[in-house]
């Protein structure tokens, strides 16, 4: 459905709260009244002909001195439209009703958008703080936030000489043991199966999980705030630390939204470098994860095979971009340097080699029949909770929804590329089980070797940077680049005010969704499924916090 | 010859032999020296195999293994152990101080205690008792309450996890265990260890496992069983690094860790070593006889003993390989599919086996035309997994070897069996 269309019918429900935002590079997007948000998204989300089943992000932005601004970026994987929400609350009672109760999703957006900003959501089940200590005063991402000089007596300063005593901080969540024979265990945050600083609060009966409650914030960095501090360029290397196992492509998220907002043309080879280097690091990172979940469940060798062949991808990003982890190899506008063919000669004859090794891995554990039965049938991610959840990437495809940014919502030179998008079948279970998110990892690997081979035979000459101003000042406007990372979209919605500096930045991530579905599957799980559920959702803890 | 050393010691404290004193200064050598050489065993045996386990690990990984303390390494585990010895004893605070010093002895006591029973050659055993088997089976319980004891004391859930985890499952394992292995004393007659190696014979076909379908099956139950006992991978879900970070012995630090691993790597042997006494004909040669090897005297006495010690190794040590190969390929199982693999397979299944031997043996007399035919059926069953086993193997080596050949010769290119 068109953007006019989809106007029409909303303005004809909503006769008097609609206006529609026409000088924005955002997707369509309407303003509504405040007091009408959760009305509207509910039909949005309930009329047949609209269906806007998924919510991307919800953001707040502060708008000094007297309004706030959320903005609900919503999709239909249905009808393949999207469409953004704008309203803007009285900074002093920023009230705003909450769409918990519409997309699962919404209630963790809800509560980091009400630590972080302040704004409140009303009738939220559970506001509470998510990245911030319970008791932390202020919301930090408010523009007129003054950090306090200690937490507890812990300096916050970094100039600070004073040796820290131990205080006595309050934790997270209160820890009192619950009732009903109940058992409180702590699952993390230095746990062997976290992948990072993750916590998880079991409440388990025995070996059985009766709830296990996730708890976030552990890495928590605030790239959100650092952004606005730094200029455009400035910021790319920061978005390498949000997702360290696919740093090409929350580069590309941010190259994209900025490239959006200044209306920068990348060259055609730029856009090959960067889907080579993108599905190069897709494979690394869909190794780590297919690896460390084969791990996780006790068999380690896999994981060290899978290993042994990143270790010849890392050795390629070195020489395509002089880093072997956190890459920083996008610029606005272009790559930071060309790959030459002796590099591209070096990717293929890679791809020969590791094609082989798909097939051995498959043989060494995938076909295992005690690695089948720990996983097969085990926490079903059905396709309403999937959706629900906002839960993307492989995690959304393996529920059995054909959902892929590369294909759906084209960027790059993606459309040009022959590949199949694999979705979950059921292979050995049931369709969304933990057997075919790795299943599904495993035959997106086999897809990426097939765009890089066409890529690499594709790849034109020319400039791999585009003409780009020494200094980056887009006009006050907002972009939202999002592309398809390993662990599904890696959106960023960037709000310009005409400086060099963005005004705000909102970073979407697949695992931040991801999260709270964990919390809704566990119940009747046992420990080591809670192990294969965070294993087979690929969770890293610092894509979570950001 | 620990007879001759007590003999000499009383000689010199000129005591007489017919008195109380004599016969107990003599029992205190004996046990005191028996102890020692099973202690140094262990130690001796543990320790390079947990070096040979890590090498052999890293060449099933594609890496390279411990390499660098002595030749390839071999001296690993001594630098190990001494880091372990130096390391802090810690205690958590709030730990049950008294059980939490306690248990890894009692967890080491139990696995060393089986060494009693363990034979090494002809004559070599430290002690070959009526119930030999019985024991083993018996002494072997110290463990559940070893781990439990450490789970428990060390006020740590996860580690509790472990402790009760290794409880449900070391009791639950010793039922398949036991009987599988009392079909081999139906067959044999005798609970002694020695008794059950001499009524089998040094070739294949006079081995328990190849005796009838029925033991052939129960060797496979036994060694299953015994694995699961051993807390190895698929069972390793009391230690379950990934979901129990290291299960009951998670606070254990420096020396008192070490003798937790002690005691895995120590069981390695013994696992091997039932197997071998019950299943594979211990440590017969060909051509010699138990009883011409006791009659022997002098140097020919101790020849024969080193023989059958190296027979019975290599034996062992095949089978300790398996287990090692066994822990780096597959995955851990689930605690609950733990348990239906005991209650509903491998109990049933050593019920059936006890129950086809009995029925054997009550039917088929021994060395008659019906015996050997069994014995046939079995070895060729042996035989037909052997054969599947290479030709599998050659099939997977096969279906790359294509592949391979293309990237011969290319950069990135490495053979696909390479030695580190």
């Amino acid at each position: 459905m068109t953007f006019a269309e989809i106007t029409q019918r909303l303005g004809a429900a909503f006769p008097d709260g609609i206006e529609v935002v026409e000088d924005t590079l955002l997707d369509p997007a309407v303003r509504i009244r405040a007091d009408l948000a959760h009305a509207v998204c509910l039909w949005l989300r309930d009329d047949p002909d609209l269906h806007m089943d998924t919510l991307r992000v919800i953001t707040a932005t502060d708008r000094p001195p007297d309004a706030i601004d959320v903005v609900w970026h919503l999709l239909s994987m249905r009808h393949r439209h999207t469409l953004v929400l704008k309203a803007r609350l009285p900074r002093e009672t920023p009230d705003v009703a909450t769409v918990s109760d519409i997309w699962a999703s919404a209630n963790w957006f809800e509560r980091e958008q009400w630590d972080l900003m302040g704004v409140n959501f009303t009738g939220h089940p559970d506001l509470r703080r998510l990245m911030m200590p319970i008791d932390w005063v202020g919301h930090p991402l408010r523009k007129d936030y003054v950090r306090p000089d200690s937490y507890h007596g812990i300096p916050t300063s970094r100039d600070a000489v004073t040796p820290v005593t131990r205080a006595e901080i309050p934790r997270h969540l209160p820890k009192a043991e619950p009732t009903d024979n109940l058992m409180l265990l702590n699952m993390g945050p230095v746990h062997p199966a976290t992948h990072g600083v993750l916590n998880f609060l079991l409440e388990t009966d025995g070996e059985i999980v009766r709830h296990a409650k996730p708890d976030v914030g552990y890495l928590h960095r605030s790239i959100e705030k650092i952004a606005e501090m730094n200029t455009y360029a400035g910021t790319m290397p920061y978005t390498d630390r949000v997702d360290y196992l696919g740093g090409m492509m929350t580069n590309q998220g941010w190259a994209i939204a900025c490239e959006r907002l200044l209306g920068i043309e990348v060259p055609r080879r730029a856009e090959f470098c960067r889907v080579i280097a993108c599905e190069l690091n897709r494979i690394a990172s869909h190794l780590v994860g297919t690896g460390s979940m084969s791990m996780d469940l006790g068999a380690y060798t896999p994981f060290i095979h899978w290993l042994r062949e990143r270790e010849t991808i890392n050795d390629i990003m070195e020489r395509i971009c002089g880093a072997r982890l956190t890459y920083t190899y996008m610029r606005i506008g272009g790559v930071c340097r060309d790959i030459d063919r002796e590099t591209l000669d070096k990717i293929s004859a890679w791809l020969d080699h590791f094609e082989p090794i798909c097939a051995e891995f498959d043989r060494l554990i995938t076909g295992n029949e005690i690695f089948v039965h720990r996983l097969a049938n085990v926490a079903v991610l059905t396709k309403e909770v999937a959706l629900s959840y906002s839960i993307v990437g492989p995690n959304l495809r393996a529920s059995g929804v054909k959902w892929d940014l590369r294909r759906d919502e084209p960027y790059s030179v993606y459309p040009e590329l022959d590949f199949d998008i694999p979705v979950g079948l059921g292979w050995r279970g049931t369709v969304g089980d933990c057997y075919d998110r790795l299943l599904l990892r495993l035959f997106e690997i086999r897809e990426c070797i097939k765009i890089l081979r066409q890529a690499i035979a594709m790849i034109p000459d020319g400039e791999v940077r585009a003409k780009v101003p020494r200094i980056l000042k887009p006009a006050a406007n907002e972009a939202y680049g999002r592309v398809e990372a390993p662990r599904g979209e890696a959106g960023f919605y960037v709000t310009s005010d005409g400086t060099d500096k963005p005004w705000r930045v909102r970073i979407r991530t697949g695992c931040f969704t991801a999260m709270p579905v964990i919390e809704h599957m566990s119940p009747g799980l046992m420990i080591a499924d809670i192990v294969a559920v965070i294993g087979s959702l690929d969770v890293i803890a610092p894509e979570v916090d950001r | 010859m620990l007879r001759d050393v007590a003999n000499w010691i009383e000689g010199l404290l000129g005591l007489d032999p017919a008195t109380f004193a004599y016969s107990w200064i003599t029992s205190v050598v004996v046990i005191g020296v028996m102890a020692l050489v099973a202690f140094v065993f262990i130690a001796f045996f543990a320790g390079p195999v947990t070096w040979w386990e890590r090498r052999l690990a890293g060449r099933i990984q594609s890496r390279i293994g411990p390499n660098r303390v002595g030749p390839q390494g071999v001296l690993q585990w001594l630098a190990d152990g001494i880091k372990c010895f130096l390391k802090e004893d810690l205690i958590p605070a709030e730990a049950d101080k008294g059980l939490y010093m306690f248990a890894p002895y009692l967890v080491f006591g139990g696995y060393m205690a089986t060494f009693a029973v363990l034979p090494f050659g002809a004559n070599l055993i430290a002690a070959d008792l009526d119930v030999g088997l019985l024991y083993l089976l018996a002494i072997t319980g110290l463990v559940v309450i070893g781990s439990l004891m450490a789970g428990w004391s060390s006020n740590n859930k996860w580690a509790l996890f472990g402790g009760i985890r290794s409880a449900a499952q070391l009791v639950s394992y010793e039922i398949p265990s036991a009987f599988s292995l009392m079909s081999v004393v139906l067959i044999a007659g005798t609970m002694s260890m020695q008794g059950i190696i001499r009524q089998q014979g040094p070739w294949p076909w006079d081995w328990f496992v190849f005796r009838n379908p029925f033991l052939f099956l129960a060797f496979f139950l036994s060694l299953t069983s015994s694995i699961a006992e051993g807390n190895r991978t698929p069972f390793d879900l009391p230690e379950g690094e990934s979901e129990l970070v290291a299960g009951y012995h998670v606070e254990y630090s420096g020396m008192r860790f070490l003798w937790f691993m002690f005691a895995e790597w120590g069981n390695l042997w013994v696992i091997a070593s039932i197997a071998t006494v019950c299943f594979l004909g211990g440590w017969q040669i060909p051509g010699m006889s138990p009883a011409e090897i006791a009659a022997s005297t002098g140097l020919a006495f101790w020849g024969w003993q080193a023989l059958t010690l190296g027979v019975f190794v290599a034996k062992a040590s095949v089978l300790v390989a398996f287990v090692i190969q066994v822990r780096w390929t597959l995955p851990r199982l689930r605690v609950d599919q733990l348990m239906i693999t005991c209650w509903k397979y491998l109990v049933p299944g050593a019920l059936f086996c006890l129950a086809g031997v009995l029925v054997l043996l009550a039917v088929v007399p021994e060395n008659g035309v019906a015996d050997w035919a069994l014995r046939g059926v079995s070895l060729a069953a042996g035989l037909a997994i052997a054969v599947a086993y290479v030709w599998k193997t050659r099939a997977a080596y096969m279906a790359d070897r294509d592949l391979y050949r293309r990237m011969e010769g290319k950069e990135l290119w490495y053979p696909p069996f390479r030695l580190p």
